[in-house]
């Protein structure tokens, strides 16, 4: 495998020093800033040509561009979830809104009777909300009186934390999502999208569901990827560094590991992370469930990517160029920094790029099962399974399925393509073909 | 045929102790759950408990229960009585089940294998044509649909909307269809592509041209020298479609409601039945080490070049 | 074989273009080739890689890929029949069976999946129609005849099995099994060893006296051409720009390529000193093939007018004819010499 990139460094800058007078007819000063600006020609070098010439490569093909654009879009919107006019991804309506088609007619935020918001309007609740806190903010200055300032003030707390209008039509917002939600309002107002995509058996509205399903299946998936990413990289480049005996019974470990069916194992285990007990047990040490989930997952996609990253640790390994920094007076750490990660940064992102969507797609799969995201959350995956049930019936529900499976469908069709552009643009064995 | 037989040792030993490691996992996990199995049940007889507590060898200390269950897999294949599913043994849900999967798996293979391979020599064959477009298109959406989304669109449209099949169950043709097409599209996808791929690649090597210059017919050259070599890596993709199958027919058994070991191992996983759960587990684990060394036979068989290890 | 005229070429191509479509455009691999092989004839074809002497002899066998590559005109008349309008099923007929091919790299020309007997016996058994067994008997001839030592017991070996020379002579083989009129070489000992090499000219030489069979020579190499061939044919750029017989293109070359290829090959009887007088230049990219001479930019005697127009291959004298401006000058030239002295240019 010659890799002219890689090899460039030490042949660049011999070749660059020659056409100079010679090192040692220089003074001191000088002498370093030759060798500076050879340094830096020789970064620069590398840097065009390794990533540009894979970028170049990679915008050649449409399909690839195409993704890239549309997940570009799909993150944006993901992240920008809350400051969309959507409606409730997690308010009910079983009496008027169970299983509606996709209709056009606007909906009023907190209108539900249900609800009880003050002129069935969420923006007026927001008011009279926030005036009785005023109010007892300022009861609260007023008071000087020790045990009563106590009460007020965890009074204050509660009811912001729990009473507020925010938590019954969303699902435990972080500070961001809470700012952003509240910027939305201020914006929007009461108005919120039609339910484009329809409602779900309990009066759900479907479009907001997929949107904010999407934010909790793209977190698994990258979340988890980087899981599989720290544990492969770490595991194949120590096999692959240290080489002999303990690369021998570390891969040994990795192929018993291979031939164990990972997702009944998984299965197993989530089993056994659901018990009552152990779900206090770990609840008690403040981990959540899902993030358990989260490691779980990443945990059992490392084995590609430690294989891969050892095979091209220990082929690097014994690399001319290597050697030739060796011998040139390159410390170690320069050699792993400046010669071993930007090599085996490459097949690194290709596998994390192949890796994403086999991770969101197993996500999506114990979801689907019961067995992944729990309610209230929502997750594709989940609202596949919800709309499954809610086939088997006597009407045609199919925006049910058919929404949130495009949408999954369609994301890892984009993953799927990007990383096959990926991986044609920065595999090492393709590079020297065109 | 002594490659064979070293090989075949070599392999079982491997599986032995991949499977002490899965049973080893499994019952620390089961066992490190507080509390027995049954207290968070109502409550039962103290009769029946002590009963209970007897089957499952609960009296005896876990490093004793340990080895007995693991002795009475080995010397029996028992694999012990369910937590949950009350009076069967782990041995009857899978005889039951198993031959269920096993019929769905199959179908889902060969179908996959009947369709991606012809798929696949054909759009090498008449590359950049229509055909070859059409069929790689399809081939990419088998593959980014995951088959419950799949599932979930065909039950829409041949079971509701135009009712050629029943929605679920078990035991006609008739209910096998749907399912075993869901579990074998993505893998028929993949092999299509694997196919196309290594057509192309072998299309391209040099003694497809000896074969040429020696005057035989497309077909002969084709089907004789191209093929063989394409296949290689179809065979190798076998062993994670195997993988692949078992998976999906998790999911599918829960969809179409089929009583195979995937709806079983989902209910057992559901209802916490550890025992039942790490029955299937070491079934699984079986499965595929048998799948994947018929995989490495099969390609050491196809490919004379290589040697079992 | 009674053939009706003798004296007839067995093989004629006459102004034979080849073109490939690629992502840099056209490229005209093959720009109007003419030659003819006579019966029982070694005829050599060199030149550089790209120059078009493999793409020729793959024109002529039909195994071209289509797409990318079109024979866009010419003829290859063979015993009456021009091989490049043929059928398909008719040319398959001819291909193994009257015309035999072997490939540069016999580590990739023959099915690794196979056994060798298998891929022997299936010439004989399509052309020749023999029994299973019958086609065996034949292949294990077929091996020992081109020295391979227990020949029934390698029949079962895979390719994987034998060295490189041993796998060029069993695909010598397999291209003789039939008794071919022409057997097509291309570049038959450029993969091996030079030992091995001259073991393999040297079966080829015998073979060919044994059967009479034609052979055309594929190669870069000029020391295989002095010692095989009868005639030569010099390829630059698609074209022939020289063809002579050996003894002319070693004593007597016109062409400046020529003359490059002569000096940049080493000798013992040079002066150690001096260094190999490697062609300057690179081979044209087929993509951007220059006006006029092809060869002008690399040429150390190009003239103006080799700048606008293309020179033709011209017959210099028998058998010998080259495709350069100078030769207009050199036959002046001669001719005066000629009247100098005229036993020097009886020689």
């Amino acid at each position: 495998m010659t890799d002219p990139i890689t090899n460039w460094t030490p042949s660049g800058s011999s070749a660059v020093a020659s056409d100079r007078p010679s090192l040692e007819q220089l003074a001191e000063t000088e002498r370093r800033q030759v060798l500076a600006r050879l340094l830096d020609e020789s970064r620069e070098i590398r840097g065009t040509s390794l990533w540009s010439d894979a970028w170049r490569r990679l915008r050649r093909r449409r399909t690839a561009m195409v993704s890239l654009a549309g997940l570009i879009v799909l993150i944006i919107l993901a992240v920008l979830t809350p400051l969309l006019p959507l409606q409730s991804p997690i308010d009910k309506d079983l009496q008027n809104r169970r299983l509606l088609p996709p209709e056009w007619s606007s909906v009023t935020m907190g209108s539900r009777e249900g609800l009880g918001f003050a002129d069935r309007s969420l923006v007026a609740e927001l008011r009279r909300f926030d005036a009785e806190i005023d109010d007892l903010r300022r009861r609260l200055a007023d008071t000087s009186d020790a045990s009563a300032r106590k009460d007020l003030e965890n009074k204050i707390r509660q009811r912001t934390e729990i009473e507020h209008p925010f938590n019954q039509l969303w699902n435990r917002l972080g500070p961001v999502s809470w700012t952003m939600c509240r910027m939305r309002i201020a914006v929007f107002g009461d108005y919120a999208i039609p339910s484009l995509f329809g409602t779900d058996k309990l009066g759900r509205d479907l479009l907001a569901r997929v949107f904010w399903g999407a934010r909790v299946s793209l977190v698994v998936g990258v979340v988890a990827t980087l899981v599989s990413l720290v544990i492969g990289v770490t595991y194949g480049a120590t096999a692959g560094y240290l080489g002999g005996t303990v690369d021998a019974v570390m891969m040994r470990i990795v192929d018993i590991l291979y031939s164990i069916p990972f997702i009944f194992v998984v299965i197993f285990l989530i089993t056994f992370l659901g018990e009552d007990t152990v779900k206090a047990w770990l609840q008690a040490r403040g981990i959540e469930q899902i993030t358990i989930f989260y490691f779980v997952i990443g945990a059992i996609y490392w084995l590609t990517m430690s294989r891969v990253v050892r095979g091209q640790v220990l082929s690097l390994r014994n690399e001319q160029f290597i050697e030739a920094a060796r011998t040139i007076g390159a410390s170690p750490a320069r050699i792993v920094f400046r010669h071993l990660v930007p090599n085996v940064l490459g097949v690194v992102i290709v596998y994390l790029t192949l890796t994403i969507p086999a991770v969101m797609l197993f996500e999506a799969f114990l979801s689907f099962l019961g067995l992944g995201v729990a309610p209230p959350d929502v997750s594709w995956g989940q609202l596949l399974n919800d709309g499954v049930e809610a086939l088997s019936s006597v009407k045609l529900f199919w925006w049910v399925v058919i929404f949130p499976g495009a949408a999954l469908a369609a994301t890892l069709f984009a993953l799927n393509f990007l990383g096959d552009g990926v991986r044609d643009a920065l595999d090492p064995k393709l590079k020297n073909r065109d | 045929m002594r490659h064979l037989l070293g090989y075949a040792i070599r392999r079982f030993g491997w599986m032995l102790l991949t499977l002490w490691i899965v049973y080893t996992v499994s019952f620390v996990l089961m066992r490190s759950v507080p509390g027995n199995p049954f207290s968070s049940e109502r409550t039962v007889p103290p009769a029946i408990e002590r009963q209970l507590r007897a089957r499952y060898n609960l009296d005896a200390p876990p490093i004793r229960q340990y080895f007995d269950y693991a002795i009475g897999i080995v010397t029996r294949g028992d694999l012990g009585w369910c937590l949950r599913l009350e009076d069967y043994s782990v041995n009857q849900v899978l005889a039951e089940g198993f031959p269920v999967s096993a019929s769905l798996a199959i179908f889902g293979l060969v179908f996959a294998i009947a369709l991606g391979i012809p798929a696949g020599v054909i759009s090498a064959v008449r590359r950049g044509s229509l055909a070859d477009l059409s069929m790689m298109t399809a081939a990419v959406l088998g593959i980014a649909v995951p088959n419950f989304v799949l599932a979930s669109i065909v039950i829409l449209l041949f079971v509701f909307m135009l009712p050629l099949f029943p929605a679920a169950g078990w035991g006609t043709l008739a209910q096998i269809v749907l399912p075993a097409f869901c579990l074998g599209a993505p893998v028929a996808a993949y092999i299509a592509r694997l196919t196309r791929a290594g057509m192309l690649e072998v299309l391209s090597r040099e003694h497809v041209r000896t074969a040429y210059a020696k005057g035989l017919s497309n077909r002969a050259v084709i089907l004789k020298h191209v093929l063989p070599g394409a296949m290689l890596p179809v065979v190798s993709y076998l062993g994670p479609a195997t993988a692949g199958v078992l998976t999906g027919s998790l999911v599918l058994e829960k969809i179409f409601a089929i009583p195979g070991m995937g709806s079983h191992f989902i209910n057992a996983a559901l209802q916490r039945d550890y025992t039942l759960a790490m029955g299937m587990v070491l079934t699984y684990t079986v499965l595929l080490f048998l799948m994947n060394s018929i995989v490495d036979i099969s390609y050491a068989v196809i490919d004379p070049r290589v040697k079992l290890q | 074989m009674t053939e009706p005229n003798p004296s007839a070429p067995l093989l004629s191509v006459r102004d034979l273009h080849v073109s490939f479509q690629t992502d840099d455009g056209l490229i005209e691999a093959v720009r109007g080739v003419s030659f003819d092989l006579a019966r029982g004839e070694t005829l050599g074809i060199v030149g550089e890689s790209g120059s078009g002497k493999s793409v020729t002899n793959l024109a002529l066998m039909g195994v071209i890929p289509t797409p990318p590559g079109r024979i866009d005109q010419g003829k290859a008349n063979f015993d009456g029949h021009d091989l490049l309008a043929m059928s398909q099923s008719r040319l398959m007929a001819i291909r193994g069976r009257r015309i035999g091919m072997i490939f540069q790299d016999p580590m990739t020309a023959l099915n690794p999946l196979m056994t060798i007997g298998q891929q022997l016996t299936e010439v004989t058994r399509r052309h020749l129609g023999l029994s299973p067994t019958a086609a065996d008997r034949r292949a294990a001839e077929m091996l020992e005849m081109v020295g391979i030592s227990s020949p029934g017991e390698r029949l079962g070996d895979y390719p994987h099995e034998f060295s490189g020379g041993m796998r060029q002579r069993v695909m010598i083989a397999m291209a003789l099994s039939c008794e071919p009129d022409i057997l097509i070489a291309d570049e038959p000992t450029t993969a091996l060893d030079v030992t091995i090499q001259a073991q393999i000219l040297e079966l080829l030489a015998e073979l060919q006296q044994r059967r009479g069979t034609s052979i055309i020579l594929v190669t870069h190499d000029l020391g295989v051409v002095a010692g095989v061939c009868d005639r030569v044919l010099v390829m630059y750029a698609g074209r022939v720009v020289e063809q002579a017989t050996v003894g002319d293109l070693f004593a007597a070359h016109r062409h400046p390529y020529t003359l490059g290829l002569l000096q940049s090959l080493p000798r013992l009887d040079r002066d150690q000193s001096t260094r190999l007088d490697a062609i300057a230049g690179q081979p044209p990219d087929m993509a951007r093939i220059p006006s006029g001479c092809s060869f002008r930019p690399r040429c150390p005697v190009a003239m103006e007018r080799c700048e606008t127009d293309s020179p033709p291959l011209r017959e210099l004298g028998p058998g010998h004819a080259s495709a350069c401006w100078h030769d207009d000058a050199a036959a002046a030239k001669r001719a005066a010499a000629n009247a100098d002295s005229p036993s020097e240019a009886d020689r």
